[in-house]
């Protein structure tokens, strides 16, 4: 008996650390039936909950076009579930694939890299700063010793700790780090921080969705180039291929531009035009 | 099975070894401040409830109900982000700003204050299971009601009751790891940011709960001496002997 109880533990031990050999995506996604998508709660407007707590947003649509993809390309239905994630979890979650996919507001870095793959990037923006206008910031040189909010795990938070680190706020600022961009708003408009730091639009999409939003102000140059791509997992090349493939067929036959406008356009939640460079990357990725 | 490089020597490397030391501080530092004010408020407020002042058992009562019956996030939440509006601006922000280590402190104000609720009812029922005949013959030797609790009835509940104080200490220091979502920078909040920088989760968090099971069991120890000295000989029986 107790041999038998030796021999199951070491099985089980040797279960757990043996390399694995894993399928694919496609194949999970074709065996399951489910296409499981990570997608962000409080980034505006890439996934958020609007009014009517529907999960909405730029990334959430896009979602929504790769599973029309995907079902045409496996030829049978597949059930979508969206998985809420936050900066923390998003990448761990992909990497021992839980998720197919995220779909949200991550940045493509070569840090990153290492543990998770990511499609063609989908959106250009940097790393800036959220303020109330009476403060009068104008740079990021302002926030020493002023107390600046960032999420808990983002790029934001190790470009703010490393201008600290290099010296280039003088004296450092104080960061307070939150798991969310809602708690850092709401950080902000009760004056615990002085400014909050994430990247360019999720600010404007804060700035547009707050109680007044003339009371606050982006502040200053981009600290860092963000450019946003969806995560995929790490040494999957038919997967990847798959989403990029389906990325460039939505840019090509124009709705990409026919969600940019509807969430970013004039009418949209977070009014924002395409800037040149935008423009012209999204030309130059759509492989022929 | 698993696709996963483990490298655990990244808990002792800097800097990441230096983050978890300062985490644990921070941890041992905001455990043992909050376990001492939520025992002289819990022991306070379980006397408060036993009283025959009706004032102060409805007050007793009210506070132990609020508190205890609201989840410990959200009343984290409420201290940090709501609680301040109501006080005048001026002391609203010093408390932001000009007290170093705000989070920390609120976070002391909320947990001590949930804690104490919960040692309230394990101070009370210690009391309810003391005879009445001990109160009656303090009484009748002259001692005021405030006397006979102050030297006999609650040292009498506060040793009757050491295993569950010894339980609500170890949940003290379990319960620190919430205040992570008010940016208190402590063991799961430091083992966490070693996640976002690596990658390499499943040693962080092995690492954090190593750090909680020492704390724990050296509590345990702790209060295991504490309760061997406290002890009157021959004042805690089974009826029955032995």
């Amino acid at each position: 008996m107790k041999r038998l109880l030796y021999v199951v533990v070491a099985g089980i031990l040797l279960l757990c650390f043996t390399p694995g050999i894993y399928a694919g995506a496609l194949e999970d996604i074709e065996k399951k039936g489910e296409f499981i998508v990570g997608v962000r709660d409080g980034a505006i407007p890439f996934g958020f909950f609007d009014a009517n707590n529907q999960h909405v947003g730029f990334s959430v649509d896009m979602a929504k076009e790769l599973h029309k993809g995907l079902e045409a390309k496996l030829g049978k239905p597949i059930k979508l579930t969206l998985k809420t994630i936050n900066p923390k979890t998003r990448i761990p979650l992909v990497a021992n694939r839980t998720l197919n996919m995220v779909a949200g507001s991550s940045t493509h870095t070569i840090a990153r890299e290492e543990t998770v793959d990511f499609s063609i990037t989908v959106f250009l923006t940097g790393t800036q700063l959220l303020a109330k206008k009476e403060k009068g910031f104008k740079s990021y040189k302002d926030m020493s010793g002023k107390r600046v909010g960032a999420a808990q795990g983002s790029t934001n938070e190790k470009a703010i700790r490393d201008l600290n680190t290099k010296g280039k706020i003088d004296p450092p600022a104080e960061i307070v780090v939150y798991q969310e961009h809602t708690q850092g708003m709401l950080a902000l408009q009760k004056d615990i921080i002085d400014a909050y730091c994430t990247d360019g639009i999720l600010l404007a999409g804060l700035k547009a969705k707050a109680p007044n939003p003339d009371e606050y102000e982006l502040v200053g140059e981009l600290i860092t180039y963000d450019p946003y791509a969806y995560i995929v997992p790490e040494d999957d090349s038919n997967f990847r291929d798959f989403v990029n493939i389906e990325l460039i067929n939505i840019i090509k036959d124009g709705r990409y531009y026919k969600l940019y406008e509807k969430w970013f356009g004039p009418g949209g939640v977070v009014p924002y035009p395409m800037t040149q460079e935008a423009e012209t990357l999204m030309k130059l990725q759509a492989w022929p | 099975m698993l696709s996963y490089n483990f490298n655990w020597s990244i808990i002792w490397t800097e800097p990441y070894g230096q983050w978890m030391l300062q985490g644990i501080w921070v941890t041992v530092r905001l455990g043992f401040i909050c376990w001492f004010i939520a025992l002289a408020l819990g022991i306070i407020i379980g006397t408060f409830r036993v009283t025959p002042f009706r004032p102060l058992r409805i007050f007793g009562a009210v506070y132990t109900e609020v508190f205890r019956d609201i989840p410990l996030l959200v009343q984290l939440f409420f201290w940090y982000f709501a609680a301040p509006s109501i006080l005048p601006k001026s002391i609203e922000m010093w408390l932001y700003r000009g007290l170093p280590d705000s989070e920390f402190w609120i976070v002391v104000v909320g947990l001590s204050i949930y804690t104490s609720s919960r040692i309230a009812e394990h101070i009370r029922a210690g009391m309810q299971s003391i005879s009445q005949d001990q109160y009656y013959a303090a009484l009748s030797t002259g001692f005021t009601h405030f006397q006979t609790y102050r030297f006999i009835i609650i040292p009498y509940a506060v040793r009757i009751v050491m295993p569950p104080l010894t339980a609500e200490c170890l949940t003290v220091f379990k319960n620190t790891a919430l205040a992570m979502t008010v940016g208190v920078l402590e063991t799961t909040f430091m083992s966490q940011q070693i996640e976002a920088y690596t990658f390499q989760g499943i040693e962080a968090t092995t690492a954090a709960s190593l750090v909680y099971m020492g704390i724990t069991l050296a509590v345990v120890f702790l209060m295991g001496l504490v309760e061997k000295r406290l002890a009157v000989p021959g004042l805690i029986t089974r009826s029955g002997g032995r």
